[in-house]
């Protein structure tokens, strides 16, 4: 054992340190009876399944990432790797064409940035709250909430962005068009919060029970807990659920490119928030469709994939390098279980300390309330302020006080979460309600979706998602357990784990590009419900892995260890010991997961998907009409059906929440069940 | 233990190599004998027409599709949008029966499939539209491309408030957007500041909401929530609608053409035949398109 137990004894989070101990392999335990060869080698065969789904993912990777630079090359080869990156102007069909992407990278990142500013202090604030602060009541309808969020469609996120935000922004900012970089980045945090709440809120909860306790009872106040115990403890975590969140802010293409303008500019000055923008994947999502196969505007765009890629991959480098760095600095091994000592010396000093070394919380505590009282550069400012403050009068403040303002923060973090949750909730049903009728749920449409109903939509979405999650699931869970369970970190774990925070920061379109040119032409699939569920399962196949890892950690070393020590074998103790307390953990991924596959259109546009029709699909090789397709064809190309498009995203919402129900059951069951 | 894991790890890894290598040779070995459509999966007495491709031409073939389904009740028509690319594409290799573009094939298309055959369903007006409170009575065609250059900044300039005006209009791959640049912007490069849209249904809710813009859209697209401007030709302003595309007068329209690998024959070519009827004409009309005269 590397870690020093608490005061109880037990040490059982691996969670505050990067490598958890692994547990002891069968092969070597002392138990040398008749029976041993037949178990190992039934064991080596069980590792070598969970060996092969981890495999997948990094096959999957090098398999877009080899086809996308297939098709990428002739680009690079014409115009010049330099030349490309480093060109300031985007214009592929002006006289000449230019191809230079370098405003494209640069407000890729920018929005980024700044959606990233807004989501992890909100995210974390709300699942600091959600973890520890919420009452037992507002807990059960706040978290399930906040999936909902991640189940509202993209497209859904996008048309609320152009008529809402963006028209706000341009009445209180006073400037032409509302269509900027703010607009995109509020609409990428709104979309990447979901996923960071829930992840670090189950990092959080997870974090073993005894520390708290062991905390409070040494005096320390419930904010010192949470922020000196159990926030360093959830770190690991943490880091996930932005990482998680970043890939989410840096792929999405469907709502980004309806509300920045995709002006292929550079914000002049670079800080100029209400200047438009166009991003990789909004280049992606509005060209790719219309473009000529073969010519070199094609190549191009599949040069644009590859840097989003890249980009993807340097952004989860560093996010990892600066958390690791994080990581040992705020959990050095004695320090990480129990709170220092709380020195005898003035209350001055105590109050010096505890800011010093907590900086960061409160900083993102701070940061987040600023956001709140005037959203963008003007929050930011007052957040800098506040920051200062804090930073140069340290001593005034006393713990107490700095628990009831930090709580403050957390609670203001949540109603934000849902106050646009609501406010987003009500546009929709405001506009919808009224069209979902009996004949709309059960009837074909009629009149390009004019009259008639959505039910082929209905089913089809059905059979999508549940295709999808078939595929991924065990997949997933198998990569995770091999990841958790079999491997220390070395470097073939390393790469795995970098392929599939890759696959998880792919754009969506890209998934939807490589389906089509893959399965729908190559393998000779057609536009078919098989391409659709196979490009979606790939898309959540990373979300899988990394909650379900997440949730495997979770589970004491010492359990597994008694298992062992008991004469289980490996995959004994793995099925009857760690899998089912990770159930809740691993569901919360799934769930997850359905919201994103429900309302996904990039991925299916050219895979699976059919504008209409009157059938339902009786094979897997026939295409399908889905949902948030049906909703995105209605309101961009079907003059007159506002209403039947507002019905379609209340339909897929109460699709998504039926889904969302079942599982919240099931975890909710479960996390009684199994309380450490 | 670590050597054990090393040439575990080894061998899976070999193994991996072997089952994709198979899989690829799978792919490899289905597409000549699969000849494109795998379609053993439909019952024999059903014919499914695949038709692909444009997203503004894809109301005309759905709804064309749904009367002709209506006659033929063994005929299952599946469309689908993407984009005209899509559509060239899926024709070219022979993954669906017809495709929808709303642009002629470019030349590096005619190269790589050199079977294609366009046939022209219908024309496409597109009509210049500004925001209700926009008071601008009508624009010539200079006027037009220098909004769009960049050289004109305010609608003062053309004779409405004053006001910025925030130009709108089609990403670059859109075919719409090429047409425009052809026939208004004479291939003259756009301003950068443009705001870029991937559909009509998009750059109208963009001109709706925001009082100093303008943007160009299919005639179907306007109604009483935006303006459409007149254009300017010889001294008179000319309305943009279908009695003055089909005349001629107006001066921005383009054709909307269905694809197919050689003449078209069997269903698509009823298919296509019945959109040229009287009856697929008016289904033409009604979605708001130009007929063909």
């Amino acid at each position: 054992m590397k870690a020093r137990g608490g005061p109880t004894g037990e040490d059982p989070s691996p969670d505050s340190f990067p490598n958890p101990p692994p547990a002891v392999p069968a092969e070597a335990g002392p138990v040398k009876d008749h029976s041993a060869a037949r178990r190992s080698g039934r064991e080596t065969g069980i590792r070598a399944v969970w060996f092969l789904c981890a495999l997948f993912a990094v096959i999957t990777i090098f398999f877009i990432f080899g086809f996308l630079l297939f098709d990428a090359y002739p680009v690079f080869e014409e115009i010049g790797v330099w030349n490309f990156l480093s060109g300031p102007v985007w214009n592929p069909t002006g006289e000449p064409p230019a191809y230079g992407i370098y405003p494209l990278i640069i407000a890729t990142l920018l929005a980024t940035f700044l959606a990233m500013a807004i989501a992890i202090p909100l995210g974390i604030g709300s699942a600091i709250y959600i973890a520890e602060l919420a009452p037992y009541r507002v807990k059960a309808w706040v978290k399930p909430a906040v999936e909902l969020l991640a189940g509202i469609p993209s497209v859904v996120f996008g048309f609320f962005g152009l008529v809402v935000l963006t028209t706000w922004i341009r009445v209180s900012f006073d400037v032409p068009t509302g269509e900027t970089w703010l607009a995109g980045s509020i609409l990428l945090a709104i979309m990447a919060l979901p996923t960071i709440i829930s992840v670090s809120e189950d990092a959080i909860s997870s974090a073993p029970r005894e520390y708290k306790e062991g905390s409070l009872a040494l005096g320390a106040t419930h904010w010192q807990t949470i922020s000196r115990v159990l926030t360093p403890a959830a770190l690991s975590g943490i880091t996930a659920a932005i990482i998680l969140g970043i890939g989410r802010a840096a792929g999405e293409t469907m709502a980004v490119l309806m509300v920045t303008g995709n002006a292929p500019v550079i914000p002049d000055p670079i800080w100029d928030v209400l200047s438009p923008i166009r991003t990789l994947t909004g280049t992606l999502g509005i060209e790719m469709g219309e473009v000529p196969v073969g010519s070199t505007h094609y190549h191009a765009l599949f040069g644009v994939a590859v840097v989003l890629l890249v980009i993807s991959l340097i952004i989860n480098f560093s996010a990892t390098i600066i958390l690791n760095r994080i990581r040992r600095q705020q959990a050095p091994p004695a320090s990480a279980c129990v709170p220092k000592q709380v020195p005898e010396t003035g209350w001055r000093d105590r109050a010096g300390l505890f800011f010093r070394e907590h900086r960061m919380p409160i900083t993102w505590g701070l940061v987040a309330i600023a956001l709140f009282a005037f959203l963008g550069l003007t929050g930011l400012g007052i957040a800098l302020a506040l920051y200062l403050a804090v930073r140069y009068i340290p001593g005034r403040i006393s713990p107490r006080w700095a628990q009831r303002i930090a709580f403050t923060l957390a609670a203001l973090c949540i109603v934000g979460v849902m106050l646009a949750l609501g406010i987003i909730l009500f546009d929709i049903l405001a506009k919808g309600l009224p069209y979902v009728t009996w004949e709309f749920l059960t009837k074909p449409p009629s009149d390009l979706g004019r009259a008639g109903g959505i039910l082929p939509a209905i089913v089809g979405t059905m059979y999508l998602v549940l295709g999808s999650i078939a595929i991924a699931l065990p997949i997933g869970i198998g990569a995770a357990i091999y990841l958790t369970e079999y491997t220390r970190e070395g470097r073939l774990v390393g790469i795995i784990r970098t392929a599939t925070d890759l696959l998880n920061g792919t754009p969506s379109i890209v998934f939807g590009l490589f389906g089509f040119a893959f399965l729908v032409i190559y393998l000779s699939f057609g536009v078919s419900l098989i391409a659709g569920q196979i490009t979606l399962a790939l898309m959540v196949l990373p979300t899988i892995i990394r909650t379900t890892e997440e949730a495997l950690k979770t589970i004491p070393v010492p359990v597994r260890e008694g298992s062992l020590a008991l004469g289980a074998s490996k995959w004994q103790t793995i099925r009857r010991v760690v899998l089912p307390p990770s159930v809740p953990g691993i569901l919360t991924g799934t769930i997850l997961s359905i919201g994103r596959v429900a309302g996904e259109t990039a991925p299916i546009l050219f895979t699976a998907v059919i504008f209409s029709t009157r059938f339902l699909p009786s094979s897997l090789f026939e295409p399908v009409m889905a949902l948030p397709y049906h909703l995105y064809i209605l309101a961009t190309n079907v003059p007159g059906a506002t209403g039947q498009q507002y019905a379609t995203a209340v339909v897929l919402l109460g699709l998504v929440i039926a889904f969302y129900a079942i599982a919240i059951v099931i975890r909710h069951r479960s996390s009684v069940k199994h309380r450490w | 233990m670590a050597e054990h894991s090393r040439r575990f790890s080894y061998a899976m890894v070999g193994l991996i190599v072997v089952l994709v290598g198979a899989l690829l040779f799978a792919g490899c070995t289905q597409q000549p004998g699969g000849g494109g459509t795998p379609t053993p999966t439909v019952p024999p007495q059903k014919t499914t027409l695949k038709i692909t491709g444009s997203t503004t031409v894809l109301p005309i073939a759905q709804k064309a599709a749904d009367v002709y389904m209506n006659d033929h009740a063994s005929t299952d028509i599946q469309v689908t949008g993407g984009g005209s690319s899509v559509g060239v594409q899926a024709i070219g290799e022979g993954t669906a029966d017809i495709g929808m573009s709303s642009r002629t094939l470019k030349s590096e298309e005619k190269t790589k499939y050199p079977n294609l055959q366009s046939t022209v369903i219908a024309n496409d007006g597109i009509a210049i539209i500004v925001n209700k409170a926009n008071t601008v009575s009508d624009l010539t065609l200079p006027q037009l491309r220098g909004i769009y250059n960049g050289t004109v900044t305010n609608w003062k300039a053309v004779g409405g408030p004053d006001q910025v005006i925030v130009v709108v209009g089609r990403d670059s791959a859109s075919g719409t957007r090429e047409f425009f640049w052809e026939s208004v912007m004479k291939k003259e490069n756009f301003t950068a500041t443009q705001l870029e849209k991937n559909s009509n249904g998009a750059i109208k809710q963009t001109i709706v909401q925001t009082p100093g813009a303008i943007g160009y859209v299919g005639l179907g697209y306007v109604d009483a929530e935006v303006n459409a401007v007149p254009i300017m030709v010889n001294g008179t302003p000319v309305d943009a609608t279908v009695g003055t595309v089909i005349s001629g007068k107006y001066p921005i329209s383009r054709p909307l053409l269905m694809i197919t690998q050689g003449p078209p024959a069997g269903v698509a070519k009823s298919y296509i035949d019945f959109i040229l009827s009287p009856a697929g004409q008016k289904i033409v009309t009604d979605e708001g398109f130009v007929p063909l005269a």
